[in-house]
């Protein structure tokens, strides 16, 4: 599924480079008008964790305050959301940094409005890690050189960023052999054997603590010590015809992130209503942080290590991509 | 007397003995599958935590159903699944007596249809993605475009199945074109365009599911897909016997409907020979 979706996204991507900037729908762009002197956006999201921020501050009026009636659009990856936010279809969307900067550097015309989610910045303790069996003989993260490591994307931010955790243990990233597979298949393609580790995130993660297995390296905090990894973004088109919806999004946003950050528990509370994570898992996760504010390290370390990895030929212009 | 009992026992078995119905062969069918999808990893052969027993899908399944959730999902996939049909089934329809009656129109599309007939749907994504966003009309057009495919080729066949012997008689009796379409091509056409409706409606489900699975527009396949990226095993395996169930149902109807539609027709034809 993972493979399809790459390709498509790489599809898409041609595809819109290809189109150009003539893909400016009426429907979408701008937000319909509301009842009541309320602007209607659509945003879409992945049904994840790193999202909770936005249901809370929905459930919260945080977008009512700033006279935005948000529809929550839950949409499968970046390869669905992308295209949509460029195309004009919905006005905003969430996405990975990485995603985000290789999509810049291919001329797709999107723009960071806002930080989604970022890593805890504790070793041993982020929403993200590297995982092996209990038995491995897989210490550090040094020691996936010449192993299988699976990671739900080729060429994306956790292939990078296993890449940086390799490099920070000493060891020669070049030497990994990286496998794609979705994050619901690494477990029990690790318990099997076909993979030796596994780049997970929550809840998987959790899950895979439950099962035994054991953190070896938290590859987000490897990375950079507050990495900013997802961010909410829009299309140039939008930043520029109305720069006043979207700062009225990000202010809104900003509220949400800051309130998830103060209330743990309220995330774990809205979690069944757009998940279907077991409740008996919800206290164990580890959640992310919920940054206001995009790192500008995190943009310009991710940035660096596509161009390194080989994901992007020329880094994108750092001014054009963050609001 | 105990050889009359043991002469007479098997003659009256033998006379008892019909053939099992096929609902009670499918039925056994379907409790063998369960049986084995709950002893499997009761055994130990496959991990329970990957593939659990029947029982705990379909407590699963039974939680799901007390959700409102559960139901909008269902709701939606059939809206969609029933729409998408209704459209490539009267565009194909329309559109395959026209290009099937005119030899000319016909030898000019035929390179183009068997060049757009077998590009997957799903290779569609991104442009539908691009066009509608990530609503329902993205999946949508992937469900008519598969479909449409099925029912245009069956009506084109249809149309050149008609007795040419019985289209020039009623061209002879200047019939209007649309009492052609009616009297003569319609009934010819008919088994086929139920075999383009009975294979469409398949095609549909799957690509209505996929779509929802893949681009994440409202149905059963996001809360597939859903239920994966939360590790909610069993709840998607609940899911997934839903889809299962809702193929079977729309077979059903869709051989009903076939054969109640065609009942009529080997009369009609014979009149018409």
């Amino acid at each position: 599924m993972k493979k399809i979706r790459a390709i498509l996204a790489a599809a898409s991507l041609i595809l819109l480079t290809a189109c150009g900037g003539g893909g400016d729908s009426s429907t979408g762009s701008g937000g319909a008008q509301g009842a009541g002197g309320t602007t209607k956006v659509k945003v879409n999201v992945i049904p994840i964790i790193d999202v909770a921020p936005i249901y809370l501050g929905k459930e919260q009026g945080f977008f009512a305050e700033q006279g935005l009636e948000v529809e929550l659009v839950t949409a499968q990856g970046g390869a669905a959301i992308v295209p949509a936010v460029v195309s004009g279809q919905v006005e905003f969307g969430f996405s990975n940094l990485t995603s985000l900067i290789i999509a810049r550097s291919q001329q797709v015309p999107v723009k960071v409005v806002v930080a989604g989610a970022g890593s805890t910045g504790e070793q041993g303790k982020d929403f993200g890690g590297i995982v092996v069996k209990a038995g491995s003989p897989i210490k550090s993260a040094k020691d996936l050189e010449g192993k299988r490591v699976a990671v739900n994307t080729l060429n994306n931010i956790n292939d990078t960023t296993v890449r940086a955790s390799v490099r920070a243990a000493g060891g020669d990233p070049k030497k990994i052999n990286f496998v794609e597979l979705p994050f619901p298949d690494m477990l029990p393609a690790l318990d099997k054997g076909t993979i030796d580790a596994a780049q997970v995130v929550e809840p998987f993660l959790a899950t895979a603590v439950k099962n035994g297995d054991r953190v070896i390296a938290s590859n987000y905090v490897d990375t950079a010590p507050k990495l900013t990894v997802a961010a909410y973004f829009t299309s140039e088109q939008l930043a520029q015809s109305n720069p006043d919806l979207v700062q009225r999004f990000a202010a809104a946003m900003k509220k949400s992130q800051q309130y998830a950050e103060e209330n743990p528990d309220a995330v774990r509370k809205i979690l069944p209503t757009y998940t279907k994570i077991d409740a008996s898992l919800t206290e164990s996760l580890t959640l992310p942080s919920f940054p206001t504010e995009i790192d500008p390290n995190s943009v310009e370390t991710l940035t660096r290590l596509a161009v390194d990895d080989g994901l992007i030929t020329t880094a994108p212009d750092g001014k054009e991509l963050l609001p | 007397m105990t050889a009359a009992v043991t002469a007479s026992g098997p003659r009256t078995g033998r006379r008892r003995h019909r053939p099992a119905p096929a609902w009670l062969l499918g039925l056994i069918g379907l409790a063998g599958l369960v049986a084995v999808v709950e002893l499997v990893p009761r055994a130990g052969l496959v991990d329970e935590r990957y593939l659990p027993p029947c029982s705990a899908m379909l407590a699963a399944l039974a939680e799901q159903a007390g959700t409102a959730e559960f139901w909008t999902a269902l709701l939606e996939t059939l809206r969609g699944w029933a729409i998408g049909l209704a459209i490539a089934l009267v565009a194909g329809v329309v559109l395959g007596i026209v290009i099937g009656s005119a030899p000319l129109l016909r030898a000019a599309t035929a390179s183009t249809i068997e060049f757009l007939r077998p590009i997957p749907s799903v290779a569609l994504i991104p442009l539908a993605v691009l066009l509608f966003g990530t609503d329902m009309r993205s999946t949508l057009l992937l469900v008519v475009y598969a479909s449409f495919w099925q029912v245009l080729v069956q009506v084109l066949y249809g149309v050149r199945d008609v007795d040419p012997v019985a289209d020039q008689t009623a061209r002879m009796y200047r019939f209007r074109p649309l009492t052609r379409v009616r009297k003569v091509i319609w009934p010819t056409a008919l088994p086929y365009v139920m075999t383009g409706f009975r294979l469409g409606a398949s095609v549909a489900l799957i690509l209505e599911i996929t779509g929802e699975l893949i681009i994440g527009s409202p149905g059963l396949g996001r809360q597939i897909a859903v239920a994966q990226s939360s590790g909610a095993v069993a709840p998607m395996y609940a899911l997934v016997i839903v889809v299962g169930l809702i193929g079977v149902a729309v077979n059903v109807v869709a051989r009903t409907a076939e054969r109640r539609v065609l009942r009529w027709h080997p009369s009609v034809r014979t009149e018409v020979a």
